[in-house]
């Protein structure tokens, strides 16, 4: 039974490496529709640690995407050369130079997490709600603020030397004099986003399934019962913070990478709604569920294409639809009370 | 310890012997429960202090209060919803196990073997208070008496010096009381630990406890064994009122 869920694990990172030989002859939409899926499977599952599992909620979780794709462009941006010179730029030093650039991305979004969790996690529910939506704003206004990595202008992993001076600029304005010229190549594939998918799902159930991990489900059901039971509520509390947002860094890299353009309004206030609404709809704190949403809700809106200025509409109301018919969610579950005797 | 200009419980001072059995009794709103709840360092009292093997538990947390080995139940029953019978006794043995965080999720070897050690120890505990049988049901779905039950279980699971039972018999049957004050009694001999227990039934008290101490608008005003407590007037007078007037 364990080794077995080691064994799947391993499998399906092979099975993933073997599709992704494959990925070449798939329709550039499908392909990005099925990158984007494999994201925000990271986002929501990374959330439901937090939200689901823990109880508590969080509504920022695009502040941490976005640290983690910012960080990890300008990172593959401004140290291309010495990443180039001591990798090299084949399959190996590219994959090499991706980890060093991910890791990176997680584990700054994953400190921003600590820094964040540790004051605001004495607050609760809406209130906690509430301070890690102003969080997000905040890296959102700041981000776009910083020239370096393009403001409001958004930012392409593209630098160019001109008269000595590196600085970030518009493809379109690179096209008369630039001296040196490079552009970050689209890291994110199949391979990487689904590894990360295999991942976070392995990662999260592993812990939520362990004694340890049980700490997790007692904090959301009753803070004073588990604490006199010796858990520290606090501590579990901000692991799960810090482990989510470690993960939306990720998914922020990949994101980064794959679209190699990143904007501040990528990550607004609606993309964190976004994340909140795949895990309620999938059921707070089912796994299987949460995965299901965030692939309904990614699809959802390119099958909606067909109607176009209709389409946020009745993605509105198939959310309203689907809340009132299952409102624990689509695996959620409901305990059923036993017939008295 | 006070609430606003409120004082609630006031100069109760007490001690429990280790294996010993001690009831805490008195009127609704005497103060029991709050004073479990300094004990536990739900709430630090105002004044005073709080011994427990020589050394002062107020400025503890909660969490820290149990990894000293004081354990407690609730007066409403506060089990984990969505855990079952089994998982709600697993939490109590995280503070206690080495696989933290980071070798659950690699699932080392010496996870397996601590899970496979915890999943034992529960089995034993449910097979002793006789609930093994329900041990993958939600906790909430058990019946009453079983969810009561199920707390002491789990506070058990703790490994507690100083077991603290919020009325254990509330809502119980005469015949289910009795059952469990001789559980209670079991339990103090086989763990050999101290248990201090809220109880509003008098008979339930008096069959089962070594000692007595009667809490009144927050004031102890007896302490003594079951038959002393019996024939004292102050105590008869606080749960009978005064007989010239009644």
């Amino acid at each position: 039974m364990q080794v077995k869920s080691k064994l799947l694990f391993l499998s399906s990172i092979a099975v993933i490496f073997v599709i992704n030989l494959f990925s070449g002859s798939i329709d550039p939409y499908f392909y990005t529709v099925i990158i984007y899926i494999g994201i925000n499977i990271i986002l929501a599952t990374s959330l439901n640690l937090i939200n689901g599992y823990t109880g508590q909620f969080s509504l920022g979780h695009a502040g941490f995407m976005a640290i983690g794709g910012y960080l990890s462009i300008a990172l593959s941006t401004y140290f291309a050369p010495f990443f180039q010179s001591t990798f090299g730029t084949g399959a190996f030093g590219n994959a090499i130079t991706f980890i060093i650039v991910l890791l990176a991305g997680g584990t700054a979004a994953a400190l921003v997490g600590l820094l964040v969790g540790v004051p605001s996690l004495r607050l609760k529910g809406d209130y906690l709600a509430i301070t890690t939506l102003g969080f997000a704003e905040i890296i959102r206004v700041v981000i776009q603020n910083m020239d370096v990595i393009g403001a409001s202008q958004g930012f392409r992993g593209v630098y160019i030397y001109a008269n000595g001076v590196k600085s970030p600029q518009m493809v379109q304005d690179l096209v008369d004099m630039p001296t040196v010229f490079y552009a970050v190549p689209q890291f994110t594939n199949f391979f990487w986003t689904f590894l990360f998918v295999a991942i976070i799902i392995y990662y999260v159930s592993n812990l939520i399934n362990s004694t340890y991990g049980r700490g997790f489900l007692s904090v959301k059901d009753d803070e004073i019962a588990a604490e006199s039971m010796g858990i520290n509520t606090t501590k579990f509390k901000v692991s799960a913070f810090v482990t989510g947002a470690f993960f939306a860094g990720i998914a922020g890299v990949l994101y980064g990478h794959f679209n190699l353009y990143l904007n501040p309004e990528d990550f607004n206030f609606l993309k964190s709604v976004e994340i909140v609404v795949m895990v309620i709809l999938g059921g707070m704190g089912s796994m299987i569920g949460v995965i299901i949403a965030a692939v309904l809700l990614t699809i959802l809106p390119e099958f909606l294409r067909s109607v176009s200025e209709y389409r946020m509409i009745i993605y509105a109301l198939l959310l309203i639809i689907m809340m009132l018919t299952r409102p624990q969610g689509l695996f959620g579950f409901k305990v059923k009370l036993k017939k008295k005797k | 310890m006070r609430f606003g200009g409120l004082t609630c419980v006031d100069k109760v001072s007490t001690t429990v012997e280790d294996n010993e059995l001690v009831g805490m009794i008195g009127p609704n709103g005497a103060g029991k429960t709050t004073v479990f709840n300094m004990i536990t360092g739900v709430y630090d009292p105002s004044d005073g202090d709080i011994l427990f093997n020589n050394e002062s538990i107020v400025p503890y947390k909660p969490f820290e209060v149990s990894e000293k080995g004081i354990s407690r139940t609730f007066q409403n029953i506060r089990l984990f919803k969505s855990l079952s019978v089994k998982d709600n006794v697993r939490v109590s043995f995280i503070k206690n196990i080495k696989s933290k965080y980071f070798s659950s999720v690699l699932q080392l070897p010496k996870f397996y073997k601590e899970e496979k050690e915890i999943d034992k120890k529960i089995d034993e505990l449910l097979e002793m208070f006789d609930l093994l049988h329900e041990k993958d049901e939600y906790a909430v779905s058990l019946p009453y008496g079983d969810q009561r039950k199920l707390e002491i279980v789990r506070a058990l699971a703790t490994s507690p010096r100083l077991l603290l039972l919020d009325e254990p018999a509330a809502g119980m049957n005469p015949t289910e009381k009795v059952d469990l004050m001789n559980l209670i009694k079991k339990i103090k001999d086989l763990f050999h630990i101290s248990i201090l227990l809220i109880e509003h039934d008098m008979k339930v008290v008096m069959g089962v406890c070594e000692r007595i101490f009667v809490l009144e608008y927050g004031k102890k005003i007896a302490e003594g064994k079951p038959e002393e407590i019996r024939n004292d007037e102050k105590v008869i007078l606080a749960y009978l009122g005064d007989t010239h007037h009644a």
